[in-house]
């Protein structure tokens, strides 16, 4: 079963928008409550003050997943590191896919982009499986320089997903910067779809590129993870 | 896994009790019933803590002072007190490893021996550790004026305290506001400061045996006879208070297993090594009677003579940083003792809460921080010093008993996954020395440590001693 981490800073007032909530109902969820603390404070000393609260946003906030017809748990984590935890839970739980929340109304079409580290194969079954047999569009993107293998890789997973019953637009990138022709296509769509990248120096410097698009889009943004070499034949054997 | 059988309970005067829940530890995490607390320090944020807490005081403060008491032998007294710190930090490791929590020696003398140890233990490593920062800031005051000097603003040392009760609370407010991310500043500090030293060291002590440079006279090695060298030890130990600092964060460590023991007995080998070479080269360049006459920052003078102005100007710098990176070090470690106090109710609640803007325990931080003010303003080094040593060596003696005892009837839940080899030699010979070193000390220094320590007994008389935590994990 396809499974989604949803981070949360959850003593910040951090929650999840109606629209996420039903989109995520074909899904199994975990949502993953977090505080970061400043050095200073050990964080079981937060854990003693802080867990009452966060429990209970937390039981508030599976119940609202499980209303909309979703099966959902909650992890609560005290922390110093961030990214740390968000990877460690992600493997811990198996997690396909993490969301940065954003804010959205009901969902109508979706932004897949192919552009990146993860297998097309991999964004395509889960864009697939999120959509189920809802009325949700998919529009594949991809940005390269190679137009005539881009359009070739676009239109096969095209076809996989309208086979399936999906109705799926595509649209190539070419001659723009990569993120910037992602942030001009999401207009129109209500959250993305897109593949976890490799550590870089540009990720160093500007931070993860979900994270941008997140920022630049608004609206929510389902970010399938990176399979490690190791883990790559047990992933495609389900 | 770690919950066996325990007697922790009782209530103090306001009625609150011991916060003890089973947990689970993993290399990445501790889980409780509802949460888990992510583990984020790894090796090298460990060993930055335990060299960034010990470096400063050893090499930049005490070489003047040592050589003025014990002559060229000083750098057997600092041999003296690196055995003793392996002593105890072998079996800091064993226990570290078998409860890695928040807390340190605190944590394992009143979970081995029980409530009235912890609580003088507890409270007594509260203000061993104020004492340690008011003696590392008045240090940093030394160099600050060193550093002005240096830069032709003579300002005398009528500025030294006022310049340590600057920054001591400046340091205070700092920790209570500042949320960014100081651990990787401390890290790069500790490495810039391994690489200063190592290189001058280097160069001084090929000096200084004569492969450069021209010979220097020799001196008599111990011109005052064996007891200098050993109340010269008894002085210097402040210089090897920071390893057991790593064991307060015991609780966020990865992988605690392997990176409490490296840590904390790779960061007394570290430091030991430096110590005892720094004090052989700067009684190589000046004689100890004139290394005695330069006082707390006698560095600056070893480095101007083999370096000229840029090792001087290298060792001001260096002794800036040393000491405010020790002074940082130790107010975190003061306030995350005060915590495990305050969680097995023997200081009141509130001590630990933490602030709703910052995230900081600000309560906690201000106890650390508002008595430092005061000892600093006293200005007495040497004092300072010994009266650190000595609540620390009592915490250290404990640990080395607390290890004995629970070894001798091992509980269900003791699992270190690091055992001391030498069993029992190395902890009952840790011990001893440990104790024996309170001995060589100033009788005013032995008296203040003794008053704190009744003082805190007396507190746990009055204000819970119906509390017990032997055996409570």
């Amino acid at each position: 079963m396809t499974r989604v981490l949803v981070p949360l800073a959850i003593l910040e007032g951090e929650s999840v928008s109606a629209g996420l909530t039903t989109l995520l109902a074909p899904l199994d969820v975990t949502v993953l409550g977090y505080h970061v603390l400043p050095e200073q404070t050990p964080p079981d000393q937060a854990r003693l003050q802080y867990e009452e609260r966060a429990t209970d946003a937390l039981v508030d906030l599976t119940a609202e997943f499980e209303a909309a017809g979703g099966r959902a748990d909650h992890r609560l984590v005290f922390t110093h590191d961030r990214e740390q935890t968000i990877d460690r839970v992600a493997a811990e739980t198996g997690a396909d896919a993490y969301a940065i929340t954003g804010v959205t109304g009901p969902i109508d079409r979706l932004l897949v982009s192919l552009t990146g580290d993860v297998a097309v194969d991999r964004l395509c079954s889960f864009a697939a499986e999120l959509v189920g047999d809802r009325e949700i569009g998919v529009t594949l993107f991809l940005a390269t320089d190679d137009e005539s293998g881009g359009r070739e890789s676009l239109e096969a997973a095209a076809r996989s997903l309208s086979e399936r019953g999906i109705d799926v637009e595509t649209e190539l990138a070419g001659d723009q910067p990569a993120l910037e022709a992602l942030v001009e296509a999401a207009i129109g769509h209500d959250a993305i779809v897109m593949g976890e990248r490799a550590p870089s120096l540009r990720s160093l410097v500007f931070g993860e590129e979900a994270e941008q698009v997140a920022a630049e889009s608004v609206g929510p943004v389902l970010v399938v993870r990176r399979v490690e070499e190791r883990d790559d034949t047990v992933e495609r054997r389900d | 896994m770690d919950s066996g059988p325990s007697s922790v309970g009782g209530t103090n005067i306001e009625g609150e009790s011991p916060q003890v829940e089973p947990t689970v530890e993993t290399d990445d995490a501790t889980i409780t019933d509802d949460a888990e607390l992510e583990r984020t320090l790894g090796l090298t944020g460990g060993l930055a803590i335990g060299i960034g807490t010990m470096i400063g005081a050893g090499i930049f403060v005490f070489p003047g002072l040592a050589a003025g008491r014990a002559g060229p032998a000083a750098a057997a007294s600092f041999g003296i007190g690196a055995v003793v710190a392996l002593l105890v930090a072998l079996p800091t490791a064993e226990l570290a490893t078998a409860m890695p929590k928040s807390g340190g020696g605190y944590y394992f003398i009143s979970r081995g021996l029980g409530a009235l140890a912890g609580a003088v233990v507890g409270l007594s490593l509260w203000f061993g550790l104020v004492f340690a920062t008011a003696f590392y800031l008045v240090g940093f005051g030394y160099y600050a004026v060193d550093t002005l000097a240096e830069v032709g603003i003579a300002v005398g040392d009528g500025l030294v305290i006022p310049l340590a009760l600057l920054f001591g609370a400046g340091f205070t407010v700092l920790n209570v506001t500042g949320t960014e991310n100081a651990a990787k500043l401390q890290n790069g500090i500790v490495v810039l400061l391994l690489s200063i030293l190592v290189f001058f060291l280097g160069y001084g002590g090929l000096d200084a045996v004569g492969l450069i440079g021209d010979s220097a006279a020799p001196e008599r090695f111990a011109p005052f006879g064996t007891m200098p060298v050993l109340t010269t030890a008894a002085l210097v130990f402040t210089s090897y208070l920071g390893f057991a600092q790593i064991a307060t964060v015991a609780g966020e460590m990865k992988d605690p297993g392997r990176n409490l023991p490296l840590s904390i007995v790779g960061s007394v080998l570290v430091v030991g090594l430096l110590y005892v070479v720094t004090i052989f080269v700067a009684t190589s360049a000046f004689g100890a009677d004139q290394l005695s006459e330069f006082g707390e920052t006698a560095m600056v003078d070893v480095g101007r003579h083999y370096l000229g102005p840029i090792g001087a100007f290298a060792i001001v710098f260096g002794g800036l940083l040393a000491t405010m990176s020790s002074a940082n070090a130790s107010v975190l470690s003061t306030s995350r003792a005060i915590y495990a106090v305050s969680r097995d109710a023997l200081l009141p609640r509130r001590a630990s809460r933490i602030n709703l803007r910052y995230g900081t325990p600000h309560v906690a931080l201000g106890l650390a921080g508002g008595p430092i003010l005061v000892l600093v303003a006293t200005g007495r080094v040497e004092l300072l010093a010994e009266v650190a040593s000595f609540l620390h060596l009592i915490m250290y003696g404990l640990i080395c008993v607390a290890l004995l005892a629970l070894r001798r009837d091992e509980p269900a839940w003791y699992d270190p996954d690091f055992r001391v080899p030498g069993y029992p030699a190395v902890p009952a010979i840790g011990a001893v020395a440990s104790f024996a070193l309170i001995g060589f000390m100033q009788p005013v220094s032995q008296l203040t440590g003794i008053a704190i320590m009744v003082a805190a007994a007396g507190w746990y008389a009055y204000y819970a001693r119906d509390v017990t935590l032997k055996g409570a994990l």
